[in-house]
């Protein structure tokens, strides 16, 4: 009895303790005084939003919270959701490409995650709460992504973001050919990209069979079955073919859309987002009607041939015929500044400011399937937050305060580097 | 021949129809008038229901509403609700020297086969026709300096051009404006180790630059020598009668030096005649490249800076322009991560005149958004304009004729639905030299063939 006494005592103890380490169980915060962007319900001039416990648990014109909560006055200044950033290839340290062969499923970005990099502070201060850390495109069917909230100056783990599906990189058109076609490999055409994507894609099949053969005859009671080899390549495909993974596709030129399309179609999975997708204008009503979002630039432009059709119309345009759409970094210094990429959406095509802000909020975090989490102000969700000096989708916007999780990671006021971690009020 | 011979005699009459027409076209040129929209005339304020006259491709008059008064045979557009400013210069990119910038086939950015290249001339490659141009004026970009890529330290030298007109000829206005010296470390040649070339370190980039500029200086002296010599021989009666054999060989009519285009395109920055454009982002280079400037005494207008902040009082000191930024640039891990945002107000604040770049091709339409973003970390508004109009002029030379809304200014004019500074604003007409530019670039007819339209 006394030993289990005192292992209870212990366990109490312990479990006190790493409640006292997660900060998050214990914010309690009231911002008011806020034009609130909600993304999914309009805007709320002289708003408030009450978190509690990490999570947003009020949001509107008149808040019910505690009189113990915290407040901060915004000031009538503008609060978004966190900015979530669909590609990026960040913390990484250029180990992005395992550039050795065209199909590499089984590599997994988080094995490469640099949490201390500096650009994850950086996108922070523009606002960036969530990004996706995606494997470069020399291959064909690249690597497993992993998904960061930018809680820069925790350990490893606490950055990782907990729950968010598992995705995968493939890629097509002029990297994978100019990649192996420089070496003489195979691919060195599209014939080529595509034939090398179909052969992986039909050999996992056979991998899939094979272990269905052998559960089926462990099933049966047969004691003599003798498991296959387990082949961390293959189990990725699998995953790709059963589902379990979101197919993120880099993509430019429209037939290359339409190919990739028919080719998940043939064996059975489902696209999740094309990026980059320059010529999704072309090929629009196709895309909507397969429900797949893309991932774009606002108006990058003419840095490749595949790339020379590209049209700062194109995210509106696309969006207008019903395709969701987001606008992503590729680039640590886009990252910086997305509410300014969304933003010219208002110009190149007449997106309405919730339009724009959806793309670099709710429409990026569905394509990393995290927008029941992130994405907008909602109560229930996390409250990743950005309180902004100026207006958000203008030249002008500049964050001021970034919450993750309730917990404040940057603030501007402060001195030094501008970034912190802490608590309001504790 | 009888036509042939009819056709000759016409000649005369036809010439001096063509003449009488030009003149005529030239001299009865209708009047443009830009009515009713906020003129942001860069030079002297802000007027709120402005008038603005072109004429033969100048800016006539500017002036408020009923205060101007409006020819009667002027051509009047209602620009009720409209800001409109004077055309957009960035002070450096590499439009015309590039279209798809992974095809090498399409690109004539940098000789890179050596580092010392004062002798390539972007106007030998620069392409009035390429299609970035076009999107790039329909945001209101209308003069721009464009040099070659800097990864050599003297890559060549840049010219000044409109981003309109018949043909390259017309649209480089000034041809060897001015001289680019990068010395930003990028220059170094860093092959594998068993590749290594000269010039692998920084020692070796200045070592290399000093001697060009001394191989210039000597080159100087040669053809100075030889021209007081040949003058000395012309001006003494007796030199044809000199002999061969005799004692005194300098009375000799002289021999001329080899020419070196390359020791010659230096001269003129030698001679403090044209500015070269001193490009370094960190302290120590920027010193280094400085001093070296000073050495050979050269004019100089700075360039980039980005991680020079802990020595900007010394850069105030030089009392010289400074292309800024871009402003974009990733900070240095040991930096705040608005250190080089905040780069143009910081500048400013010391009395530094700035210009912004775009130090793109594709995206130099973006400029006046880099020109915004500084506004947003403590650079004044009309000082941001400023970057991108009349101090660009200014800089290059040029404000006698561009930068600003003024009577005799070439009519430079965008018209725009808002803050030109202000990403969500449209450009709804640019007007180059007074002529209405076609809002349209390849990528408006992408969109309209896909639209539907």
């Amino acid at each position: 009895m006394n030993r289990i006494a005192t292992g209870f005592v212990l366990l109490i103890m312990c479990s006190l303790t790493i409640q006292a380490q997660q900060p998050a169980a214990h914010n309690d915060v009231l911002i008011k005084n806020a034009v609130v962007m909600t993304v999914t319900h309009g805007i709320v001039q002289n708003g408030s939003v009450y978190i509690k416990d990490g999570k947003v648990a009020g949001v509107g014109k008149d808040v019910n919270a505690p009189s113990s909560a915290t407040v901060i006055d915004a000031g009538g200044k503008y609060l978004t959701p966190g900015i979530v950033d669909s590609h990026s290839h960040i913390a990484l340290d250029d180990d992005v490409n395992e550039a050795t062969s065209p199909i590499t499923p089984q590599m997994m970005m988080i094995d490469a995650f640099d949490y201390q990099d500096k650009a994850i502070y950086r996108g922070l201060a523009g606002g960036v709460t969530t990004s996706l850390l995606l494997h470069g495109s020399a291959n064909m069917i690249g690597g497993q992504a992993v998904v960061i909230k930018h809680k820069y100056g925790l350990n490893r783990d606490a950055l990782l973001f907990p729950g968010a599906p598992r995705s995968i990189k493939f890629a097509s058109g002029e990297n994978p050919k100019r990649v192996y076609g420089g070496k003489d490999q195979l691919p060195s055409t599209r014939m080529g990209n595509f034939a090398v994507q179909r052969e992986a894609l039909t050999q996992a099949q056979d991998y899939m069979r094979e272990w269905e053969d052998y559960n089926a005859k462990v099933k049966k009671g047969d004691k003599d079955a003798s498991p296959p080899k387990r082949d961390l390549k293959m189990e990725a495909l699998a995953d790709v073919l059963r589902g379990n993974l979101l197919v993120q596709i880099h993509c430019y030129r429209a037939d290359e859309l339409l190919t990739e399309m028919a080719i998940a179609k043939e064996f059975g999975y489902k696209v999740r987002a094309f990026h980059h997708a320059l010529e999704a204008y072309k090929v629009a009503d196709q895309l909507a009607a397969n429900n797949v979002a893309i991932a774009t630039f606002s108006d990058w432009w003419g840095y490749k041939q595949e790339a020379w059709d590209a049209i700062p119309w194109n995210a509106v345009m696309s969006m207008r015929k019903g395709v969701r759409v987001a606008i992503k970094s590729d680039s640590e210094d886009f990252a910086r500044r997305l509410n300014q990429e969304a933003a010219k959406s208002i110009r190149y095509g007449g997106a309405t400011d919730e339009e724009a802000l959806k793309m670099i909020t709710l429409n990026a975090a569905w394509i990393i399937g995290v927008d029941d989490k992130v994405g907008s102000i909602d109560v229930g969700k996390d409250a990743d937050l950005v309180i902004w000096d100026g207006y958000p989708l203008s030249s002008y916007g500049v964050p001021n305060k970034v919450f993750i999780d309730g917990d404040v990671y940057f603030d501007r006021s402060l001195p030094g580097f501008g970034m912190t971690h802490y608590s309001e009020g504790q | 021949m009888k036509n042939q011979s009819r056709v000759v005699d016409a000649w005369p009459l036809v010439l001096g129809l063509i003449i009488w027409f030009s003149a005529a076209a030239v001299a009865q040129q209708k009047p443009t008038v830009l009515k009713g929209g906020k003129l942001l005339t860069v030079s002297h304020g802000t007027i709120e229901n402005g008038v603005l006259v072109m004429q033969n491709g100048k800016i006539i008059v500017v002036g408020a509403e009923g205060s101007v008064k409006i020819p009667k045979d002027a051509r009047v557009i209602d620009a009720t609700g409209m800001t409109i400013y004077p055309g957009l210069i960035d002070s450096e990119d590499n439009l015309g020297l590039t279209e798809i910038s992974a095809e090498q086939s399409t690109n004539d950015l940098i000789e890179s086969s050596e580092e010392i290249m004062p002798h390539m001339h972007v106007y030998d490659a620069f392409h009035a026709e390429s299609e970035l141009i076009p999107v790039a004026r329909l945001n209101g970009v209308t003069n721009a300096l464009i040099a070659p890529d800097s990864k050599d330290t003297l890559p060549g030298q840049d010219s000044f051009v409109q981003l309109a007109g018949k043909s390259s000829e017309e649209m480089l206005l000034i041809r060897d404006i001015a001289m680019p010296l990068n010395f930003t470390g990028d220059q170094r040649r860093n092959e594998s180790w068993d590749k290594r070339k000269f010039p692998q370190t920084r020692m070796g980039m200045a070592a290399q630059l000093r001697q060009a500029f001394l191989d210039a200086q000597d080159y100087a002296r040669h053809w100075a020598d030889y021209e007081k010599k040949k003058n000395e021989v012309a001006q003494k009666p007796d030199a044809k009668d000199t002999k061969p054999g005799d004692k005194d060989k300098d009375k000799k009519t002289p021999t001329a030096p080899k020419r070196d285009l390359k020791l010659e395109a230096l001269l003129p920055y030698l001679q403090g005649n044209k500015p070269i454009v001193l490009a370094a982002e960190e302290a120590n280079d920027l010193q280094t490249a400085v001093s070296l400037a000073h050495e050979f005494k050269l004019r100089f207008v700075l360039n980039h800076l980005s991680h020079s902040q802990s020595v900007l009082d010394y850069v105030a000191g030089l009392k010289v322009p400074v292309i800024v930024g871009p402003i974009y640039e990733d900070p240095k891990s040991y930096e705040r991560y608005d250190a080089v945002y905040g780069l143009p107000a910081q500048l400013y604040k010391r009395g530094v005149k700035i210009v912004f770049a775009s130090f793109d091709a594709h995206n130099v339409r973006n400029l006046p958004y880099q020109a915004g973003y500084a506004t947003a970390f403590g650079l004044p508004y009309d000082e941001a304009l400023k970057a991108i109009t009349l101090n660009a002029a200014e800089t290059w030379g040029v404000a006698d004729q561009l930068g600003s809304l003024d009577a005799g200014k070439t009519a430079n004019v965008v018209v725009a639905n808002g803050d030109p500074l202000d990403l969500r604003t449209d450009v709804k007409q640019v007007f180059i030299a007074g002529q209405e530019v076609p809002m349209t670039s390849r990528q408006t007819r992408l969109r309209d063939q896909y639209s539907g339209q």
